[in-house]
């Protein structure tokens, strides 16, 4: 599986947009500011949503007027921050994909994907009459804060893909090379 | 349990401000996640490769040591587009040119593949100096960025 990546990663990284990307004087840049900014409106967008079901922002609002009008910039923003993020490993395929931080928050993000699908069934599915009450039903309750805590993980471990501590170049412990998907022999980094 | 909205506000504020303070002081890409203030280093040796990569470069510096054997540097610097607007460009530093470089070394002194550092300014071969390092990443304020005061 990890020498599957792997050879997927050097596969990408052979292509010469990919490089160019990488040492870019201004896209990369570019691609990578963007992909924050889309974060503050996506991500800004979803927790409004999450916090007025748990009771804690704009109870007056009705929770389904919320989610409807909120999720239009949410899932702008998703977009442009998937775009991004693409780019950016496109950008440095090889390191990212043997990055720790990068592959728990893969799992995270697939968390978060599943708990929005449920979400998003669950609030089809729930009872009327909570509309305008507070807090919603204690089910959705759950995937609110469960949103929260995802995405909340999914940023940080974002943001610690920059930092090289269990790099596969400074040979970390077994269980973590593992993890990381790092290979014996391997040459590119 | 409804929290009111102005104490709800409070502590938002609160934690903005808390998390402006520490980022402040965390910086871009944290300095002292990687590197050891305490360890400066002065390298002189010869470009041996350049990673003109982004979010930073690697500038590699083969090194004469005292006993004659050479060692092998990686100098972090910001990105590529930070080194051209200080002078810095592919073209300006050929594989071979000589060069001093002055940063700190990392934290992680194993050395494996190479030494690692953080490079704070370069001396060309004609003694011309620009800063190579980022603005604002927690480094010691030793001078060598002009951008600082």
């Amino acid at each position: 599986m990890n020498k599957l990546i792997y050879d997927f990663a050097l596969w990408v990284d052979g292509h010469a947009s990919s490089t160019s990307l990488h040492e870019s004087f201004y896209m990369y840049n570019w691609v990578e500011s963007t992909h924050v900014l889309a974060l503050m409106i996506s991500l800004g967008m979803l927790f409004l949503i999450d916090l007025r079901m748990l009771g804690f922002a704009l109870p007056g609002v009705p929770a389904s007027t919320i989610a409807r009008r909120l999720s239009v910039p949410m899932i702008f923003g998703f977009t442009v921050m998937f775009a991004t993020g693409l780019l950016l490993f496109y950008a440095i395929p090889v390191r990212t994909s043997q990055s720790l931080w990068f592959r728990i928050k893969l799992v995270l993000l697939v968390a978060a994907a599943l708990n929005a699908f449920l979400f998003h069934r669950r609030m089809l599915s729930a009872p009327t009459g909570w509309d305008h009450q507070i807090k919603a039903p204690r089910n959705l309750r759950v995937g609110a804060a469960l949103s929260l805590l995802f995405w909340a993980l999914i940023v940080v471990c974002g943001r610690f893909i920059a930092y090289d501590w269990f790099d596969c170049q400074r040979d970390p412990s077994p269980l973590v090379g593992l993890l990381a998907g790092c290979l014996d022999g391997q040459t590119v980094f | 349990m409804r929290i009111p909205m102005n104490k709800l506000m409070i502590a938002a504020a609160a934690l903005a401000g808390a998390t402006a303070v520490s980022w402040e002081a965390w910086g871009h890409h944290a300095f002292s996640a990687e590197f050891d203030a305490d360890a400066p280093v002065s390298l002189e040796g010869k470009v041996s490769k350049i990673e003109w990569i982004n979010p930073h470069a690697w500038i590699h510096v083969d090194v004469t040591q005292d006993d004659g054997s050479t060692q092998t540097w990686m100098v972090e610097g910001g990105t590529p587009n930070t080194l051209l607007r200080a002078g810095i460009h592919k073209r300006s530093l050929p594989i071979g040119s000589e060069i001093k470089v002055r940063g700190y070394q990392a934290k992680d002194k194993s050395c494996q593949p190479a030494c690692k550092a953080n490079g704070r300014d370069l001396t060309f071969a004609d003694g011309r100096q620009v800063f190579m390092g980022s603005s604002g990443t927690g480094a010691p304020r030793d001078g060598s960025d002009p951008r600082e005061s």
